[in-house]
């Protein structure tokens, strides 16, 4: 198919030294534009519900419940952000979040990164069941193990504690840290190891000082990976803790029920708990595509 | 270089396993134990046989929800994948052909950015919006748009289109991470395959079906898996969202909420335990499926 000819002289201008020696078959510029508006119309309405929340949290109580919407607000407050800071226990639960989710991002980048150095490094016996049995707890639903955690927890007197919590989260993230740290560290010439064995780097020597700072980029994903999924779980802190040993997002679900109407705080709360991941995200929003990849592609 | 290797292996891995044992391997083998009881949740467990599997057997509520995860299990990834993989294409390659390389669409850069904001909300936070969004009354998004006097579209208490309206919301969720997922296996798809196809005729059709689609295939095959474990576990988002938890009259009710519900509100963990031992079956059966289906020659780059 020959290009079209172009219809506006401005495009016309622009492309043509750059097409003049290649060939363009295959793409019609019809089809571009279509492609380019299917694009638009998809981001909007992946992006709408957003908004709207930015909207209706920026806006005075007596404007969101007006009648006819309104896209933007007429007098836009922060008192819905106010009110939802001072709202009764929302605090304390944003200290919890921070809490658990260090506490547990932490814990499952030591030993995940130790789990996934034995496995990409070392051939042993039941090797191979370890990563069936990692893989494995990332299949099974969570709600069926509730009941005996629960139990377990009780057993332990860890009910209504954060560390009881923590440890949960710690075995919730940690498949998917040993799988994508050992995507990262299979990545790693081995021949650097011997290298440096030959140069008389003792085994450990090797660890911290040649695959721990060349996995820095996989130690970022994933912890940030990590760090989404504990500050954004309530299921299990719901079902385990109290109101004062809650995190944020148990907080936020217990004003939607509990205040069904009141939107503007209840949007705000949405936006400040959202806030922190949304930062982490953008941090590492480049590498998130090869940590994804390095944990899923490689078999 | 051979000795020494053990106290290594021994000590990175003493941590992690012993999580597993006890948090994972442990409490699984205890869901199976009290599958066989009827313990309420407190005082004394007894041991009833097969009872609560003959209840559940017998339950058409339970049959119901398997119906709902199956239903799920089919439309969520399809859905998810179909319209990831799209739109992937249309970000890395679907766009105009310029100086000899392909390219994304106008502003990319920026969409996948956006695309993955979904995916950063909580499930909490993501209720709360589309509360607003499927709202019955003219302040609802989609209702207020629909032109005055026109029956307002109840979409989460209509028994007939509530369990797709919360699938909906779960596609809308997921679908921005797959796009990034897809996105980066598609990164390492060399242009110059693109080019060559290009140059042979190809259109963007032919190409996202014959070189785009099998180049990706483990990539499909894993986000099939990691949704299809997403449908089985749809429990928050259902709980949070349907009219009266599992309703109108059970027409949302999946396996993990009738789990929760049993364990943590009726008092019958016992029962909870065995809808728990099948949830775990029917988990590991899909996934075993899945892997043996899709099981395809990788084409090699």
């Amino acid at each position: 198919m020959a290009a079209v000819a172009p219809v506006v002289p401005i495009r016309k201008r622009r492309r043509r030294p750059i097409d003049s020696d290649t060939v363009t078959v295959g793409r019609s510029r019809a089809g571009t534009l279509f492609a380019n508006l299917a694009a638009i119309g998809f981001i909007v309405v992946m992006a709408f519900p957003v908004y709207w929340v930015l909207n209706t949290a920026f806006k005075p109580s007596n404007e969101i419940l007006r009648f006819e919407p309104t896209f933007i607000p007429n007098s836009p407050t922060f008192d819905n952000f106010k009110s939802a800071f001072n709202a009764p226990f929302f605090q304390q639960d944003l200290l919890n979040s921070v809490i658990i989710t260090l506490g547990a991002v932490a814990g499952a980048i030591v030993v995940g990164f130790l789990a996934a150095l034995a496995i990409a490094r070392f051939q042993f016996y039941g090797r191979k069941a370890i990563i069936l049995v990692v893989l494995g707890v990332q299949m099974v639903p969570l709600v069926a193990l509730l009941i005996p955690l629960y139990l377990m927890m009780q057993g332990f007197g860890r009910t209504k504690e954060l560390p009881g919590v923590i440890i949960v989260y710690i075995v919730l993230i940690l498949p998917y840290t040993v799988w994508t740290l050992r995507g990262f560290i299979s990545g790693i010439p081995r021949e650097l190891d011997e290298a440096a064995l030959i140069d008389g780097c003792t085994r450990a020597q090797v660890f911290w000082r040649i695959i721990l700072p060349l996995t820095g980029p996989g130690l970022v994903a994933t912890s940030v990976y990590g760090f989404i999924q504990a500050w954004n779980e309530f299921i299990i802190i719901n079902t385990f803790n109290d109101q004062a040993q809650q995190n944020l997002m148990a907080w936020l679900l217990q004003n939607q029920t509990q205040r069904g109407t009141f939107w503007g705080p209840l949007m705000a709360g949405s936006i400040l708990t959202a806030i922190p991941v949304v930062i982490f995200f953008l941090i590492i929003q480049r590498n998130i595509a090869t940590g994804l990849t390095a944990g899923a592609v490689k078999g | 270089m051979r000795h020494g290797k053990y106290p290594f292996i021994i000590g990175f891995l003493v941590v992690p396993v012993a999580l597993y044992v006890t948090f994972v391997v442990a409490a699984y083998v205890q869901t199976f134990q009290l599958a066989f009881t009827d313990w309420s949740g407190l005082g004394p467990i007894s041991y009833v046989g097969f009872e609560n599997f003959v209840t559940m057997w017998n339950d058409s509520l339970f049959w119901r929800s398997v119906q709902h995860n199956l239903f799920v299990l089919l439309v969520l990834p399809i859905i998810t994948i179909a319209l990831a993989l799209v739109f992937a294409f249309l970000l890395n390659v679907g766009g105009g052909h310029k100086g000899g390389t392909t390219r994304g669409v106008w502003g990319s850069k920026l969409y996948r950015v956006l695309f993955f904001f979904p995916q950063l909300l909580a499930l909490a936070i993501v209720a709360v919006i589309f509360g607003r969004v499927y709202s019955p009354d003219e302040s609802g998004l989609i209702n207020g748009l629909l032109p005055s006097g026109s029956e307002p579209i109840l979409f989460l208490a209509d028994g007939n289109i509530a369990l797709i309206s919360i699938v909906a919301v779960l596609v809308w969720q997921s679908v921005g991470f797959y796009v990034v997922l897809f996105s980066a296996g598609m990164g390492s798809i060399s242009t110059e395959i693109y080019e060559a196809a290009a140059i042979d005729g190809a259109n963007r059709v032919t190409l996202f079906f014959r070189i785009t689609v099998p180049l990706l295939w483990q990539t499909i095959q894993v986000a099939w898996v990691y949704l299809g474990i997403a449908a089985f576990d749809c429990f928050a988002l259902v709980n949070i969202m349907s009219v009266e938890r599992g309703g109108p009259d059970g027409a949302t009710s999946v396996l993990s909420l009738m789990i929760y519900r049993n364990a943590f509100e009726f008092s019958q963990a016992g029962y909870a335990s065995a809808l728990g031992v099948s949830l775990f079956i029917l988990t590991l059966a899909f996934a075993a499926l899945t892997l043996r289906v899709t099981r395809r020659d990788a084409v090699e780059m």
